[in-house]
C-alpha cells in the first residue's frame, strides 16, 4: 500500500466518524394517538421537523387514558419527549408533574397563534375541532335544518339522537349556557338535560362507535366531533353539520413536554415546527380541522366548513370555550351525573 | 422395608412443575388482586391521576341507586343468558351426539363451534346489521308488510340478551354435549323396553343423566356472563349497561380508579357470592342425578 493510498484510507475513516454522529442522531419520541392521527403528524409535522433538523422521529402510540398512565408509571424518566393529547387530559398531565412548563421564548411560532391555543403555561393547542349537531340529510325531512342547541330538543327527534357517553361535557356546558349560567354552575342546566332524554336513542363510548351510529342511520341526529364528521362525509356518507347560532363547544388536541425528557432543545424545536403556518395548514387539510396558527392559509373549501375557525371574529361568535382545569375537574362530576340520570 | 432400596434414587413428585406453575399464577392473580383492592381504599381527587388518603367513600358509593340498578341488570341479564343458552343449546347437544349421519353430524358441529373463531366483537357486530333499525330483521318485516315502523331491539336488554346467548351457545353445546355422550344408551333401551314413550325415556332417563352438564354449562355461563363487556358495551349503546360497562366507564373514561376497584371487587365479590347461593340447588340436582 503506498503512502498516498495509506491516506486517503484514514481520511475515508475519518470522515466516515465525523458523519456518524449525524447519521446517528437519537429519535425525537412522539407519543400519540395511532392510525390517522399518527400517519397525518408525520406527514405534517415530524417530517418537516426531519428536514429542518436532522432528528428522525419516532412515534409511540396508544389510547388516551393508556398513554397517561403508562407517562404516570414512567414518570422522571418518560418513554418519549412529547405528548400529544386532548387538551383537557393535558391537565391531568401538567397537575400530576409530567409536562415541563414551557419556555416561550424558545417556540417563536408561539407569538402567531389565536389567544386559546396556549392552554396553559404547559401545553399548547396543536389544532381545534368542535363538538356540534350535526345530521344524516337523506334521513330528515326535506329541508331540516338545525339553526341553535335548542332545536335538539324538538319532539320530532324523539328517539334520534346519539350523545357521546364518554366525554359528555360539552352538553353539561351548552345545557349551562342555554339556560343562562356558564360550566361552574352547570346545575342551571339539568332540567335541560333531563328533558332531552326521550330524544337520546343511544350513547357512543368511542369514536368509532359514534361513526357506526350515524353511518347505519341508528341515530340520524348525532351532536359528534367535527372531524369525525368530516371523516365520514369523504366517504359519501350524506351528513349536515350544523354550528348553531349560540355557537360550538370547542376542543383542542395539544402538544406538551414530557419532564425529565434527554432532548428537550429537540423537542422544542418540534412544537416550533408544529406551529408553523404552513404545517399548520398542512396538518388542518389533512385532518380537517382549525388551525392555530392565525397565519395558516387554509384551503378556501376547508375553511368555509363549520367549525372550522380562521379568524378572531370567528373565535368570538362561533367558539365555546371552557378552561381545560374546569373540564378537567368538572367531569368527572359531569360524568357520574350523566350515568346515573341519562344512561340509566 | 420398602419396595424402593435405600440406596435407589428418589424421585420427585411428577405433579410439582405443575403445582409451581399454578403457584406462580396465582400469585400474579393475588398481586393484581391486592392492587385493586388497594385502589378501591384510596379517595378519588377530580382533576387529577393521582389518589388521596385512605377511605371507605368508594364503598358507601355503591349503595346509589345506580349501583344497585346495575347490579341487578348484571344478575338478570346473566341468569336469562344462561336460562335461554341451556333451552337452546339442550337440542343442539342433543342432535350433535344422537345423529346417526356423519355428514349431519360435521355440519352441526361447523355451525355450532365455527362462531367460536370470529371472535366476540365480529359477532356482536353482526347483530348490530341484524338487529338496526336498517337491519336485517327490520327490512324482512317492513317489506313483508308485517310492521309499518322499525322495531326497537338495538340497544335494549332483549338485543343484549339476544347476542350473549348467541355468544355463549357453543360452550354451552360443548359442555351438553360431553354430558349427553356419557349417557349409557341400555338405560334409556331399558325405560323404552318397559313401555316408556321417547318423551318419557328422555324426561326420565337422559335429561336427569345430563344433569352434571346441565349444571357446568349454566354455571359456567352465568358466570362469564356477569363479567361480559363488548356485547353489552356495542348493542347496548350505554342504555343496557352490566357491572363491567361501569367498571370501564368510571375507571377508563373518569379516570375514577377508585370507584372502578371497587366496582371490581363488588362485582367478584357478586359472582362468587351467586355460585355459592347456587352451591345447594347444584348439589340436590347432582345428587338426584345420582340416585337415577
Amino acid at each position: 500500500m503506498t503512502k498516498r493510498t495509506l491516506l486517503a484510507v484514514v481520511a475515508a475513516l475519518l470522515l466516515a466518524l465525523a458523519a456518524k454522529p449525524v447519521l446517528a442522531k437519537e429519535p425525537l419520541i412522539v407519543d400519540m394517538w395511532g392510525g390517522n392521527w399518527r400517519d397525518g403528524a408525520n406527514q405534517a409535522i415530524a417530517s418537516e421537523f426531519t428536514r429542518r433538523t436532522g432528528i428522525p422521529v419516532k412515534f409511540i402510540t396508544g389510547g388516551t387514558i393508556d398513554r397517561l398512565t403508562k407517562a404516570k408509571l414512567d414518570k422522571g424518566h418518560p418513554e418519549s419527549d412529547v405528548t400529544i393529547t386532548t387538551s383537557h387530559v393535558g391537565y391531568l398531565y401538567s397537575s400530576a408533574g409530567l409536562f415541563e412548563k414551557l419556555d416561550m421564548s424558545k417556540i417563536p411560532n408561539a407569538g402567531q397563534l389565536f389567544p386559546p391555543a396556549i392552554r396553559s403555561p404547559y401545553e399548547i393547542a396543536l389544532y381545534s375541532y368542535v363538538y356540534t349537531p350535526a345530521f344524516r340529510t337523506d334521513l330528515m325531512p326535506k329541508g331540516y335544518s338545525i339553526t341553535s342547541w335548542h332545536d335538539l330538543w324538538s319532539p320530532a327527534l324523539k328517539d334520534k339522537i346519539g350523545l357521546s357517553g364518554f366525554d359528555p361535557s360539552h352538553m353539561f356546558i351548552v345545557a349551562a349556557r342555554l339556560a343562562g349560567g356558564d360550566a361552574e354552575n352547570w346545575k342551571v342546566g339539568i332540567p335541560l338535560l333531563e328533558a332531552l332524554k326521550p330524544n337520546v336513542k343511544a350513547f357512543y363510548q368511542s369514536d368509532a362507535t359514534s361513526q357506526d351510529l350515524i353511518r347505519t342511520g341508528e341515530t340520524p341526529v348525532q351532536v359528534l366531533l367535527s372531524i369525525n364528521a368530516y371523516h365520514l362525509i369523504s366517504e359519501g356518507v350524506p351528513i349536515t353539520i350544523a354550528v348553531p347560532k349560540e355557537g360550538a363547544v370547542v376542543n383542542f388536541d395539544a402538544i406538551g413536554i414530557e419532564r425529565g425528557t434527554r432532548h428537550l432543545a429537540a423537542a422544542y424545536e418540534f412544537i416550533n415546527v408544529a406551529l408553523d403556518a404552513k404545517v399548520q395548514a398542512k396538518l388542518c387539510d389533512i385532518y380537517r380541522c382549525g388551525p392555530m396558527n392565525m397565519h395558516a392559509t387554509l384551503d378556501p373549501k376547508l375553511a368555509s366548513m363549520p367549525g372550522v375557525f380562521t379568524t378572531p371574529e370567528q373565535w368570538q361568535t362561533e367558539a365555546i370555550v371552557v378552561s381545560d382545569e374546569t373540564r378537567a375537574r368538572l367531569l368527572p362530576v359531569w360524568k357520574d351525573w350523566f350515568t346515573e340520570h341519562m344512561m340509566h | 422395608m420398602s419396595a424402593v432400596g435405600a440406596g435407589a434414587p428418589r424421585r420427585r413428585p411428577f405433579f410439582l412443575p405443575f403445582l409451581l406453575i399454578s403457584l406462580i399464577a396465582a400469585g400474579l392473580f393475588l398481586a393484581a388482586l391486592g392492587d385493586v383492592l388497594h385502589y378501591s381504599v384510596r379517595l378519588f381527587i377530580p382533576g387529577s391521576i393521582e389518589v388521596g388518603g385512605f377511605t371507605l367513600a368508594n364503598f358507601a358509593r355503591l349503595l346509589r341507586p345506580i349501583y344497585r340498578t346495575v347490579l341487578l341488570a348484571t344478575l338478570i341479564i346473566s341468569f336469562l343468558t344462561a336460562i335461554f343458552t341451556l333451552l337452546l343449546g339442550y337440542p343442539v347437544a342433543y342432535a350433535l351426539v344422537r345423529v346417526r349421519r356423519g355428514w349431519v353430524r360435521s355440519l352441526l358441529i361447523v355451525l355450532a363451534i365455527t362462531p367460536l373463531f370470529t371472535g366476540e366483537i365480529v359477532r356482536t357486530y353482526a347483530w348490530i346489521l341484524v338487529l338496526g333499525t336498517n337491519g336485517f330483521i327490520n327490512s324482512i318485516l317492513k317489506a313483508l308488510g308485517i310492521i309499518g315502523a322499525p322495531l326497537s331491539m338495538l340497544y335494549t336488554s332483549f338485543g343484549v340478551i339476544l347476542a350473549l346467548v348467541q355468544f355463549s351457545m357453543p360452550v354451552m353445546i360443548m359442555l351438553l354435549a360431553t354430558a349427553i355422550s356419557h349417557v349409557d344408551r341400555s338405560c334409556e333401551r331399558a325405560a323404552a323396553n318397559l313401555g316408556a314413550s321417547p318423551l318419557m325415556v328422555f324426561w326420565r332417563v337422559t335429561l336427569p343423566l345430563t344433569t352434571p352438564g346441565v349444571v357446568s354449562g349454566t354455571v359456567v355461563i352465568f358466570a362469564w356472563t356477569m363479567s361480559a363487556f363488548s356485547t353489552p358495551q356495542l348493542i347496548g349503546g350505554g342504555k343496557v349497561l352490566m357491572l363491567s360497562n361501569l367498571v370501564y366507564l368510571e375507571g377508563l373514561t373518569n379516570l375514577d380508579f377508585p370507584l372502578a376497584a371497587a366496582l371490581s371487587l363488588l362485582a367478584l365479590v357478586v359472582a362468587i357470592g351467586s355460585l355459592g347461593l347456587m352451591r345447594p340447588a347444584i348439589t340436590r340436582l347432582e345428587r338426584k342425578a345420582t340416585l337415577y
